[in-house]
């Protein structure tokens, strides 16, 4: 554990971080310029970019696993980096925590943990973004050193996927960064109490990015609860409408550094359909339906199908060229 | 629909699938044509059927339900059983009309398309609600042209490891809420706005659209694909996999396969086929005699088959009625089942010749992708009902409706009432109330029908309730009326002044159902004054679901009550049983002292003492125990008595590994109990307390020709307990000693193997080498496979030995091996090589004698058919070496269940009518090729060495009990858990190698009749 001292003053680091990003007028800039200077040096706490060559997982619960359906977080992250061949993989699981509570499937969560960083290690990320906490906090108070613990452990466990095992001397080590994702704030409908359970979370969240050197994407500070005569930002006061994931994607934009049209939703809308049509080709590559029948304990009766399974991969790797062509024909 | 065109496409589509059709058993697949299907069902008299839809208005129906326009919605899936690489998922929910009522739909609209295996639609709030495999979606025309263009995501996280078993049959409640279902091996986690809930295995889940609330209803089934509710709101549920026909839907019931829970309730019909569907069927179309029977579908055997109900106890009783449709086609798959707008019956039928995805592969070319009917069943010679469209309708019209003599009007009219919210409906609900005769037999059910609506337009306000009306339907003199207000209270709980008082009437009403309903409630509104009043039930009379609804009241409330018990809070009115059952049910071991101290100053009832004394046995600690052990051992205690408090002591040895405090050798006195049940469970304590001082008294009641065998096994058991070389001698002795039944030596070397496997292995391989009993060899075998690498040591016997087995011999071990779950390569080789030795033959494993050619199985076919004898059959399956009793039943047709059948594989009773015969060859000659669900076996081992194999009965944190191929239920508590894995099936491969092939035939036709 880090020293009181230390860890206020990450804070103040962090509440700079968050005032500067505010003061970037959200739309005002020309598409796609330069970072702000202010914002992204590599040094900043918290701070984080997208490089050519990034491949990207994202990891968490139910708002990574949507944004995988509604695709606008990495449209934007892809449309803002045109130039870098970039490739996104989305892990998310509805209703998980840090523990992979989702994950179990006939097995316990700490199974599906070790299956997660297993599929991990397999996709070699250079960048990881872990999305936590919502869940977890319907424990309160008393849950919270535990997840905080649980956090830490993971992001770890998610860079220890990228040290060289002895027969893998390709692997970089220390190559993988992480980006932790606060989550956004409960909807006003949803209730204050939830949010006042949820802030100390978010500010653990807020903690370990600091402890781990790793970047922050802070939804619980910035993404807006309220948008007067706008389509509201949840569909339900937790799980966030397009315009809210649009409002996110512009969150995650402006914290690698760079900006986004006023009207990037619209306007990139062919390239969301196709990061869309990556995402489903990858869902079913990595959670196939009839996985008891494929690959579990029926395997017997059904398991030859299971050579079907890859046959997605070259599906998803011609799917995310076609993104990146329209990627670059945007530009 | 242009059937000229549709027909030729047909032929055209059969001939090319001429190659492929012609394997095994469904070689013989009709070609389409919906005239020779009607001309082939079999329909019940006073009824005809008539084709509603057919492709391509609609391809492959998976569920549908009408709306209050009458309407039928109907989801329907191409894509099912898995999305093939690159292929855009295009599945679609329809929308078909009668407009011009003559019992055929006019006019079709495709809805929504672009979805996933689409298991269920239920129209509703301005749309559908569709189940789009991960997803619970509601889907919304806005501009009126019929199709949808709005999507939303009400909820996610539902499991897909099964795609027949992903989240389906969507019902409207008579709560308003929508119910759905999961099936035994999806794992489901969704995000609320009220948290995560999550269902492992199957269950029925129940959501309000409106607040959000999302939660599990009652669990376990295997596919839980029907589900109806009566005109007083119970819920009736069917299984496709589970076999016990119609099951009894309340608020935490839990059957087969729940996860998590180490009691389960069983269904009415046990020994039944698999069912799809439910509805509850009546109206003015349909004769007297149907009124409220329940037909759902016996899709294996392309029946729809009827049950009819009557009240019993705190549910049901339920009764097989003659089939409605037998249809002798294999295409025809009925899988839903609906009431419709004109009082008939409406079916879906899947059409497809194979019946889901596990049996073929999933690109098998006889699966068909493009058919599917919908069948219209009707009463000859009665009027059909004028369609009403209840959109149109007024609010007291609506009202009305309520007193319809049709479930489908009532249904339709509450749903549009619902949707028009209080201040439309409330003040004219008012009135209707008031005008309705008390004297009108319906005068209850239609003031709970008021009741219902109530609850239907609460949008969380507390205007919203009546509880005026509340407490008035609680009163009622009809008891469904009291049970169904009881579980609104717990609805209503949060606006109610004090709901928990409310209900303290039920839980002591003359009525099991008002009781099993107020002690449910209770338990879920929880805290001390709830829990006591729940436990009121123990009280009374308990039949079984009634039991389970106080065991899980007590579990559940324990925070609860469990304090007030330990600091003397606790009111129990002077009925201390209710403690004491508390404390068993919730095994709260803390408040064993409590029940120690009033069994010590007679705070305890005679009646209530077994009991009393039984919960301080299971749960208390070593000296609790001693208490229970000195009643045990104390001379003026009845050996029956006896004997249950031992069992007692022995499950706490078995659980918990504790023993009674003290010196406990007094146990002696009793292993010469004339009374052997007594006699046999204190020789089996001598060995879990370690008692060695009893080693030579044991020593002599295993070689005593005059003790029952059930005492001698005990003892020569409890000497492979029992630790020392007094113990391990008198095995050996035993071992060796000449002994007219078999069985003696080889339980000796079974239990010398847990002294020194080694030592065991070599006597094994001298007594296999001459034995004759194969009960006696089969036992050896177990013995070995039961202890961590008691396989390789019999195996590294057997090939040092020079010794031979016979071709029998031989057989039991390789049986014993494949039973085991396992894979034991050097034991299945050791064997084989001393078969060869014996035989003077290479050492080759003889593949199944019975294996089967494609054509061989078409010629086999044909024997079974032809020449083959059923009631042969029968008496090769009665044969005791082939072990079919030992593990299957069969019902007889009266529906009495026969106990002495065995409950290790799966129920055989119907088994003919659910399987084609190529499925039940191959499951002969190949048990573990297809395992039903359910019986596939997991391996365990513990932390002591045990090796556990058997099929899971139960799974909590605590504890996994699993039944074994004996059919013994073993308890093993999770911590002494080493390694978990899968296995396949219990049954053997080569039970049927000793028949000759006449002989198999019979006994596949036989299996074959089963159920027809």
């Amino acid at each position: 554990m880090a020293s009181s001292r230390a860890r206020s003053s990450r804070r103040i680091v962090s509440r700079l971080l968050v005032v500067a990003l505010a003061a970037i007028p959200l739309g005002s800039r020309p598409a796609f310029a330069d970072p702000p200077t202010q914002a992204a040096s590599p040094t900043t706490a918290g701070a984080w970019s997208l490089r050519d060559g990034d491949r990207v997982v994202f990891l968490g619960d139910t708002f990574v696993e949507r944004e995988g359906d509604r695709g606008f977080i990495e449209t934007a992250l892809v449309a803002s980096h045109p130039d870098a061949s970039l490739t996104f993989r989305n892990l998310g699981w509805s209703g998980d925590t840090v523990w992979a509570e989702s994950r179990g499937v006939f097995d316990q969560p700490s199974k599906g943990y070790e299956r997660m960083l297993a599929l991990v290690r397999e996709l070699k990320p250079t960048i990881v973004f872990v999305a936590y906490g919502r869940n977890e906090s319907y424990q309160g108070a008393a849950g919270l050193a535990g997840f905080r613990k649980q956090l830490e452990k993971l992001c770890e466990d998610l860079r220890g996927t990228a040290t060289p095992a002895s027969d893998n001397a390709a692997a970089n080590p220390g190559a993988m960064r992480l980006v932790l994702v606060t989550p956004h704030r409960f909807a006003a409908a949803a209730g204050d109490a939830r949010n006042a359970a949820l802030e100390p979370y978010a500010q653990a969240i807020r903690d370990v990015a600091g402890h781990e050197q790793a970047g922050l994407v802070d939804l619980f500070a910035q993404m807006p609860t309220t948008r007067p005569s706008a389509t509201p930002l949840t569909e339900n006061g937790v799980h966030l409408s397009n315009a809210g994931y649009a409002e996110a994607a512009r969150i995650f934009v402006t914290a690698s550094g760079h900006a986004l049209p006023a009207d990037f939703a619209a306007r990139f809308e062919k390239l969301r359909t196709q990061v869309v049509d990556k995402n489903r080709l990858f869902f079913h590559r990595w959670r196939p339906a009839n996985e008891t029948y494929i690959f579990l304990f029926r395997k017997h009766e059904q398991g030859n199908n299971a050579v079907e399974i890859p046959q997605f991969d070259p599906l998803v790797e011609a799917a995310e060229q076609q993104v990146r062509s329209i990627a670059k024909g945007t530009r | 629909m242009n059937s000229r065109h549709v027909f030729v496409a047909l032929c055209l589509m059969m001939l090319c699938l001429r190659p492929a059709l012609a394997q095994r058993g469904l070689k013989d697949i009709p070609a389409p044509d919906t005239a020779a299907e009607l001309a082939a069902m079999q329909v019940a008299e006073g009824y005809e059927v008539n084709l509603f839809a057919a492709d391509p208005l609609i391809t492959k129906p998976l569920q549908m339900n009408f709306d209050p326009q009458g309407r039928l919605w109907v989801s329907s899936s191409s894509v099912y059983p898995q999305i093939k690489p690159g292929e855009v998922a295009n599945d679609t929910v329809t929308i078909l009309e009668d407009r011009d009522g003559d019992g055929r739909a006019d006019r079709h609209t495709v809805f929504a398309d672009g979805l996933l295996m689409p298991t269920a639609v239920l129209p509703g709030d301005g749309g559908a609600y569709v189940a789009n495999s991960t997803e619970f979606l509601h889907l919304k025309d806005t501009d009126g042209d019929g199709k949808a263009d709005t999507r939303r995501v009400v909820l996610s996280g539902f499991g897909t490891e099964d795609t027949h078993h992903i989240i389906h049959t969507f019902r409207s409640g008579p709560d308003a809420r929508l119910y759905f279902n999961q099936s035994i091996y999806i794992h489901s986690h969704v995000e609320t706005p009220r948290g995560v809930r999550r269902l492992n295995a199957g269950g029925i889940w129940r959501f309000a659209p409106e607040s959000l609330v999302l939660d599990v209803f009652a669990r376990g089934w295997v596919n839980t694909w029907g589900h109806a509710f009566d005109r007083w709101g119970r819920s009736l549920v069917t299984d496709g996999a589970g076999g016990e026909g119609i099951y009894y839907g309340f608020p935490g019931a839990a059957y087969q396969t729940a996860y998590g829970t180490p009691r389960i309730l069983q269904g009415m019909n046990p020994g039944s086929p698999k069912y799809c569907g439910l509805e509850i069927i009546d109206g003015r179309h349909l004769p007297d005699d149907a009124q409220g029977q329940l037909v759902t579908n016996d899709f294996r055997a392309n029946r729809v088959s009827r049950f009819r109900l009557t009240e019993q106890g705190s549910g049901f009783a339920s009764e097989k009625l003659p089939d409605l449709i037998h249809s002798q086609r294999v295409t025809f798959r009925p899988i839903d089942v609906k009431m419709g707008p004109d009082g008939a019956i409406y079916i879906a039928d899947w059409y497809n010749p194979i019946i889901q995805h596990g049996e073929v592969d999933f690109r098998d070319e006889r699966r068909d992708r493009t058919h599917g009917r919908i069948w219209r069943v009707t009463a000859k010679g009665r009027p059909t009902l004028p369609r009403i469209d209840f959109t149109k309708l007024s609010t007291p019209q609506l009202l009305g409706h309520l007193k319809s003599p049709e479930s489908y009007a009532r249904d339709m009219a509450k749903r549009v009432l619902f949707s028009r919210g209080s201040e439309a409906v409330v003040p004219e609900l008012t009135t209707w109330l008031a005008s309705l005769d008390p004297l009108d037999p319906d005068f209850e059910r239609l003031r709970l029908e008021g009741l219902r609506l109530r609850q239907g337009l609460d949008r969380g306000s507390q205007s919203d309730i009546d509880s005026g009306l509340l407490k008035s339907v609680l009163e009622s003199p009809d008891p469904r009326a009291r049970a169904a207000a009881a579980r609104i209270v717990c609805d209503w709980a949060d606006r109610l002044e004090s709901p928990v008082e409310l209900l303290a009437a039920a839980v002591d009403d003359s009525s099991a159902l008002v009781r099993l309903e107020g002690v449910r409630a209770l338990a879920t509104l929880g805290g001390k004054r709830a829990a006591e009043l729940a436990l009121h039930g123990v009280d009374h009379e308990r039949d079984d679901a009634l039991d389970y609804a106080v065991w899980l009241a007590a579990r559940e409330t324990k925070d609860a009550w469990l304090p007030a018990v330990l600091d003397g809070t606790f009111v129990d009115d002077g009925h201390f049983g209710r403690v004491i059952f508390a404390v068993r049910s919730a095994e709260a071991s803390a408040a064993v002292p409590r029940i120690v101290t009033a069994l010590k100053n007679g705070g305890v009832s005679e009646a209530d003492r077994p009991a009393a004394l039984s919960a301080i046995a299971t749960l208390g600690d070593p000296d609790h125990l001693r208490l229970a052990f000195d009643v045990v051992t104390d001379p003026a205690t009845p050996p029956a008595r006896a004997s249950a408090l031992l069992g007692d002591l022995l499950d706490a040895h078995k659980r918990r590994q504790i023993s009674p405090a003290g010196d406990v050798t007094a146990i002696e006195r009793l292993v010469t109990s004339p009374d052997d049940a007594c006699a046999a469970r204190a020789i089996e304590a001598t060995a879990a307390w370690q008692v060695t001082a009893a080693a030579e008294e044991l020593a002599g009641i295993a070689a005593s020709a005059t003790r029952s065998p059930s005492v001698r096994r005990a003892a020569i058991a409890a000497l492979g307990g029992l630790p020392g070389d007094p113990p391990r001698a008198a095995l050996l002795k035993l071992c060796t000693s000449p002994d007219q039944d078999e069985i003696y030596p080889a339980a000796a070397i079974a239990a010398l193997v847990l002294h020194s496997p080694t030592e065991a292995a070599t006597q094994a391989v001298a007594f296999l080498g001459t034995a004759r009993n194969a009960a006696a060899r089969t036992l050896l075998y177990q013995s070995f496979l039961s202890v961590q690498d008691g396989a390789s040591k019999l195996a590294a016997a057997l090939d040092r030995s020079t010794s031979t087995l016979s071709p029998e011999a031989a057989h039991d071990g390789q049986q014993a091996v494949s039973a085991s779950g396992r894979q034991e390569p050097g034991l299945t080789q050791a064997i084989a090589a001393a078969a060869a030795r014996s035989s003077g033959a290479g050492s080759q494993t003889a593949a199944a004698p019975h294996a089967m050619s494609a054509a061989e199985l078409d010629a086999f076919v044909e024997l079974v058919r032809g020449k083959a004898d059923a009631t042969r059959g029968a008496a090769i399956y009665a044969r005791e070496n082939l072990k079919c009793v030992t593990c299957h039943r069969i019902d007889s047709a009266s529906g009495r269940v026969d106990k002495a059948g065995g409950r290790v594989g799966p129920n055989l009773t119907a088994i003919g009518a659910s399987s084609p015969l190529d499925y039940i060859i191959d499951s002969l000659i190949y048990p573990a090729k297809n395992v039903k669900e359910g019986y596939n076996t997991v391996v365990v081992q513990t932390a002591d060495g045990q090796v556990i194999t058997g099929i899971q009965v139960a799974r909590s944190d605590e504890e996994l009990v699993l039944r074994d191929a004996n059919g013994k239920e073993l308890k093993i508590p999770t911590a002494t858990i080493d390694e978990e894995s899968a296995g396949t099936s219990l049954m053997p491969a080569g039970l049927i190698d000793s028949l000759s092939r006449e002989e198999l035939a019979d006994l596949v036709r036989y299996l074959s009749e089963l159920g027809r």
